[in-house]
């Protein structure tokens, strides 16, 4: 993440003083890495103050399940924004993997034969996973062969996975999703409701995804890629980047986790709708940026996305245990956003001044160039 | 917040995406008012299909992804058809401005009538004002405009009728006491501010029910769900739930069902969807306000019928449907928004 040294310095500054000021400047940026925690700190003990209801282990649990289907989605968000690009699908793939599940729980009808397959629920969970893993296919093949723009590209996904999802259930909600002993089809329900260790499934989810993509990004060739994509893409493709493949598997990544999002919102409520999910793109974006990732790509973090997830729930959730009216609810998320970016771009310039320092303090080093 | 793609392909890439976004505009506008989404008896070309069937009526709803909608549009589709007309159904997806498009389109394909279901008060008299102006009268269903004298009918269900009459089941099965939690609509719907209102003006009759949370959870399942989540949170001492949509009762009997609450409390939603019907015959939810949305429907194709043959209508232009009651005991008489 503070890989900005090598970016290229114009200006020429006095050696000892430039050092002074980069050691002063990281003092700073600590405490700009650390803003969004800060953030969270802040709102838990305003809503603690405010309520008694609020800093009680029933409701963070219950305020953390919220929490994580922002998070599984914004984990998929984190790799696509990393790489520069932008995922307005998630949302839109949200609903489609809901109303494939209903689909198949109710009964998939093979057509020949008469015959109705009624498919146990990990292969059903492992079909929804699949299509949103399609769907992020599609985004990165538009993406990377026929050079569409992520935001285009994804935007006109979001509208063809909706429409495909009112296709499959003809704009009908799937009611009832706990399926058929019978058909030995049950148990759906646990990845909403069960409690394995005590925690909510979805809690457990979201922490299995962020530490597989935590060590994704820090310890694989993958990571490295990445990054070296999303900082500059043009040197990391000379430099022996397959950055085609990476583009395309973050978008894969990131409809898989937005199809796990939807299974968690459908088998919560037993029951899949079509519109389920609009606007969750948006909530996900919000969660990467307050967590400090860089919409031009190449720098953010998983701890960054998750405490940005946090905020952004906790934030809504107390708001309805203050009972503050809805309008408020929605102006006070706004600028909650707004003040994190604008406290990012802060954050941008005094790096840039520190990377200078920094730079001219140091004896430059030859750069060394990625290995395979 | 969407700069990525400008970081791309630069400038090119800007124009390129904003042509594209202009393009994909107006292949929606032509898409939609050149070809409605449903267009019956292909072959008939618009401009013979006057003179063949009975003529044209256009019927326009809301996004049909709300089955009430669609059961509206559905019910108005084959009265029509079966009074011999030809139909085209296309939705407006409570766009204003897709809706003047899609009114223009009945224009220009000189429609008998257009049977509509608008996109907004005050946003939707001018569109209908133009209709009438070209000589296509216009029967509003479900939901009004500001404006009388334009249209020549505006058949809606009693919204405050429905809300007082679930209010009234709802307070009858708490016995008149307890703690209750009021999820209200989409705050700048009005009809959801008049559920609410019809709910209050029974339940601030009965002194002893006391009312914990009011959120908004925007007609929305998994917000609702949440939202009913976060209150139990808060008090777990509740003895009701009452909805201004059922798919939001629907999310509250979920949240209830997890922290093992349902039995204790009552759950009442409003709209008679298929989903609560069949949660109250599962006795999740104690009762819903249907709205007989295809009975609205099929009677505007009825007074259109009479207009496009006489000339004239015989109701008042502001004409109400009552709700009916849905609970366990009558669930079984009512179909998809509509008695069997």
């Amino acid at each position: 993440m503070t890989s900005t040294s090598s970016r290229p310095v114009a200006e020429t500054v006095q050696p000892e003083r430039a050092a002074a000021t980069a050691r002063r400047l990281s003092l700073l940026n600590v405490a700009f890495e650390l803003r969004a925690f800060i953030a969270l700190a802040v709102l838990i003990v305003v809503f603690s103050v405010l309520s008694d209801s609020f800093l009680t282990v029933p409701n963070l649990i219950t305020m953390t399940k919220h929490v994580a289907i922002n998070a599984v989605i914004a984990l998929g968000m984190l790799l696509v924004i990393l790489k520069g690009g932008i995922d307005l699908s998630v949302g839109s793939i949200v609903g489609l993997s809901g109303v494939v599940a209903g689909e198949l729980l109710g009964g998939l009808n093979l057509g020949f034969a008469d015959l109705i397959a009624y498919p146990p629920v990990w292969v059903v969970i492992v079909l929804c996973m699949g299509v949103g893993a399609l769907v992020g296919l599609v985004n990165g093949i538009l993406v990377t062969r026929f050079k569409v723009a992520p935001f285009i590209a994804t935007l006109g996904m979001l509208y063809v996975a909706r429409g495909l999802a009112l296709l499959i259930s003809n704009g009908a909600t799937y009611p009832n999703l706990a399926g058929d002993p019978e058909l030995g089809n049950t148990g759906f329900g646990l990845l909403g409701s069960g409690r394995p260790l005590g925690l909510p499934t979805s809690i457990w989810i979201m922490i299995a995804l962020a530490a597989v993509v935590a060590l994704l990004l820090t310890k694989s060739p993958f990571g490295r890629w990445l990054y070296a994509t999303g900082g500059n893409e043009r040197a990391a493709e000379l430099s022996g980047v397959p950055i085609r493949r990476v583009k395309t598997v973050v978008y894969v990544i990131s409809g898989a986790c937005a199809a796990i999002a939807g299974l968690i919102i459908a088998s919560e409520l037993t029951s899949a709708a079509p519109q389920a999910g609009e606007t969750y793109e948006l909530n996900a974006i919000a969660a990467v940026v307050i967590g400090g990732a860089a919409l031009s790509g190449g720098r953010g973090t998983v701890r960054g996305t998750l405490v940005g997830a946090f905020v952004i729930g906790f934030l809504a959730d107390g708001l309805v245990i203050l009972g503050v009216s809805t309008f408020w609810q929605i102006l006070i998320k706004g600028a909650v956003i707004i003040l994190a970016v604008m406290l990012d771009q802060g954050q941008q310039r005094l790096k840039r001044r520190g990377a200078a320092a920094s730079a001219v303090a140091a004896t430059r080093q030859p750069d060394r160039p990625h290995q395979q | 917040m969407y700069a990525p793609f400008l970081r791309q392909g630069r400038r090119r890439g800007l124009v390129l995406a904003l042509s594209l976004l202009v393009g994909g505009s107006l292949m929606t506008a032509c898409g939609s008012s050149g070809e409605p989404a449903a267009t019956t008896q292909a072959g008939q070309s618009p401009a013979s299909s006057a003179g063949t069937a009975g003529g044209l009526i256009a019927i326009i709803t809301p996004s049909h992804d709300n089955p009430f909608f669609k059961a509206e549009a559905d019910a108005a589709k084959a009265k029509a058809e079966e009074l011999g007309y030809e139909t085209s159904v296309a939705s407006h997806d409570d766009d204003p401005n897709k809706q003047s498009e899609l009114i223009d389109a009945a224009i220009s394909r000189s429609a008998k009538a257009i049977i509509l279901d608008n996109a907004g008060a005050d946003a939707s008299i001018g569109p209908v004002r133009k209709a009438t102006d070209a000589g296509v009268p216009v029967f509003l269903i479900d939901r009004e405009i500001n404006a009388t004298g334009i249209a020549k009918a505006q058949i809606v269900s009693n919204n405050s009728q429905g809300a007082q009459l679930a209010a009234q089941a709802f307070v009858e099965a708490m016995g008149s006491k307890g703690n209750y939690v009021e999820l209200v609509g989409k705050e700048s719907d009005t009809n959801a501010s008049v559920r609410s209102k019809g709910f209050a003006d029974v339940i601030s009759q009965y002194p002893d029910m006391k009312s914990v949370a009011r959120e908004s959870a925007n007609w929305d399942q998994q917000e609702a769900f949440t939202k009913m989540e976060t209150i139990i949170q808060k008090n777990r001492d509740i003895q009701g739930v009452i909805a201004g949509n059922d798919t939001m009762a629907l999310g509250a009997v979920a949240a209830l069902k997890a922290a093992g609450l349902l039995d204790k409390v009552v759950v009442v939603g409003f709209d008679g969807s298929p989903d609560a019907i069949a949660a109250i015959k599962a006795g999740e939810m104690h009762a819903t306000a249907l709205q007989p949305a295809a009975l609205a429907a099929t009677s505007a194709v009825e007074q259109a019928d009479e207009f496009i043959k006489t000339g004239k209508v015989s109701k008042d232009e502001k004409q109400s449907i009552d709700c009916e009651l849905v609970t366990k005991d009558n669930a079984d008489e009512f179909g998809v928004f509509a008695r069997k």
